[in-house]
């Protein structure tokens, strides 16, 4: 009997170190990201990398971060749409800051339409958002106030589900 | 942390209670093999029946009477949980009855109304359930006593509805800030769960017919209908789950034994005697 209770207290405080459900795994999928991939116009296979970009949301005053950085030097960034509402407007500014007159800054607009689902990941982490880019218009492309012409030369759809951040959901040409 | 916090101190309250009794038991080890039971074996010897038996038969005179009947009671801990807890409400009847000399059919019912306020979850859990199944009491007891120290099995069923009340949306880019928790207020109706149970337990008669109880229970989900796009994160009579099929649950009971007759207990020598006269 004795070593039946004594079985029991270690089951008992083996259950009580089971507390990992509390907190939310980095490694869940959670949110994601839009992710964007830049492409030469000219040669539409081959990547090419951005300069200085900065991507800043309607309303926002810092431009977003992507790898502990404000501007974008690559060929691929992540934007974190709104989830509270069921567009987001981006300001991507290329050569951001520059006052080299051969590669000054340029401004274009882009609104992000899609539809919101929020899906039930874990009672650590809650629910994560899953975004649908709209069928007939995903996105609105627009020179800047300032006209300085559009710097993106084509902007395609690649997948329309955003549920993960492991594909390219959008291809700029440029 | 507060969790595991509060898991560890309940857990070492356990283990004193459980000690306490633990101690006790030792000299009746030692008096099961002296003081006759009913179910000791025959002994070989029939070799004299002269006047030392009777000798014999005049220590074993005062007899034990094993008392058979029900015992209904409720849940210490749900009852008063439900008073001081606003985000509780539940009640459990418990009963059993007693087979033979070690072994009770045990049932418990309940109805549980709970609000389960997670850091990112808020939901309302509603239903009732039934478990059923026996117990087995491990403990020898002196002459007249009644304790109990069993272990026991119990299938559980219970049925339910969720409502999840809010919840918040984990998003690891901070650029927007944290959004406020998002109202729901959807339902999920006709939920349904099944599971094994383990059950430790002691009771002790505190005075005449009134029993106190404890239990520390071990669950194992069988069946879970889960709801769409949510999870059964507390099934009433279950407790909370895990990423697992486990749970664990206890406890604290008042009963009342309602005696129905009595089984003598009478010792196998003086038995061998009537029948042979």
């Amino acid at each position: 009997m004795k070593k039946t209770i004594l079985l029991l207290l270690i089951l008992c405080f083996s259950f009580s170190g089971c507390e990992k459900d509390d907190i939310c795994d980095a490694n869940t999928v959670t949110t994601p990201r839009l992710v964007v991939t830049f492409y030469d116009f000219n040669n539409s296979s081959v990547e090419k990398t951005v300069d200085n970009l900065s991507i800043i949301a309607e309303g926002m005053e810092e431009p977003i971060t992507f790898s502990g950085s404000n501007l974008i030097n690559g060929s691929t960034v992540s934007i974190p749409l709104k989830l509270d509402a069921d567009t987001t407007t981006f300001r991507f500014t290329l050569n951001s800051g520059s006052t080299n007159p051969a590669a000054l800054p340029n401004e274009d607009i882009i609104q992000f339409n899609y539809r919101r689902d929020n899906i039930f990941v874990s009672r650590a982490c809650g629910f994560k958002t899953n975004f649908t880019l709209n069928g007939n218009s995903p996105f609105v492309h627009s020179d800047a106030a300032t006209a300085d012409g559009k710097w993106m030369l084509q902007v395609n759809v690649k997948n329309n589900i955003i549920a993960n951040e492991n594909e390219t959901h959008l291809e700029i040409f440029f | 942390m507060k969790h595991t916090l509060k898991y560890f101190f309940s857990s070492c309250l356990i283990l004193s209670l459980f000690f306490a009794n633990a101690q006790e038991t030792t000299p009746t080890i030692k008096s099961k093999d002296t003081v006759t039971t009913g179910v000791l074996p025959k002994k070989p010897a029939i070799v004299t029946k002269t006047a030392v038996v009777s000798k014999t038969d005049s220590i074993v005179a005062p007899v034990k009477t094993n008392r058979y009947g029900i015992r209904v009671g409720v849940d210490l801990y749900r009852l008063s949980r439900s008073f001081y807890d606003k985000d509780y409400k539940g009640i459990e009847l418990v009963g059993d009855y007693r087979l033979d000399k070690r072994r009770y059919l045990a049932v418990e019912v309940g109805n549980e109304n709970k609000t389960t306020d997670d850091d990112r979850l808020n939901f309302t859990t509603k239903g009732s359930y039934i478990k059923a199944g026996f117990d087995y009491n491990g403990y020898e007891n002196w002459l007249d006593m009644e304790n109990i120290i069993s272990i026991g099995l119990r299938y559980g069923f219970s049925t339910f509805n969720q409502e999840l009340n809010n919840f918040r949306i984990y998003n690891s880019n901070q650029y927007f800030g944290e959004i406020p928790p998002i109202a729901s207020g959807q339902k999920f109706n006709g939920l349904t769960a099944s599971w094994i149970e383990v059950v430790a337990g002691m009771k002790a008669k505190v005075f005449n017919n009134v029993f106190l109880g404890f239990s520390l229970r071990f669950n194992r989900l069988i069946s879970n209908k889960q709801p769409n796009n949510f999870e059964n994160l507390y099934i009433p009579g279950f407790n909370r789950t895990y990423n697992g099929d486990f749970g664990v649950g206890f406890n604290y009971t008042v009963t009342y034994f309602v005696p129905i007759f009595k089984k003598k207990v009478v010792p196998v020598e003086t038995k061998k005697e009537t029948k042979k006269k």
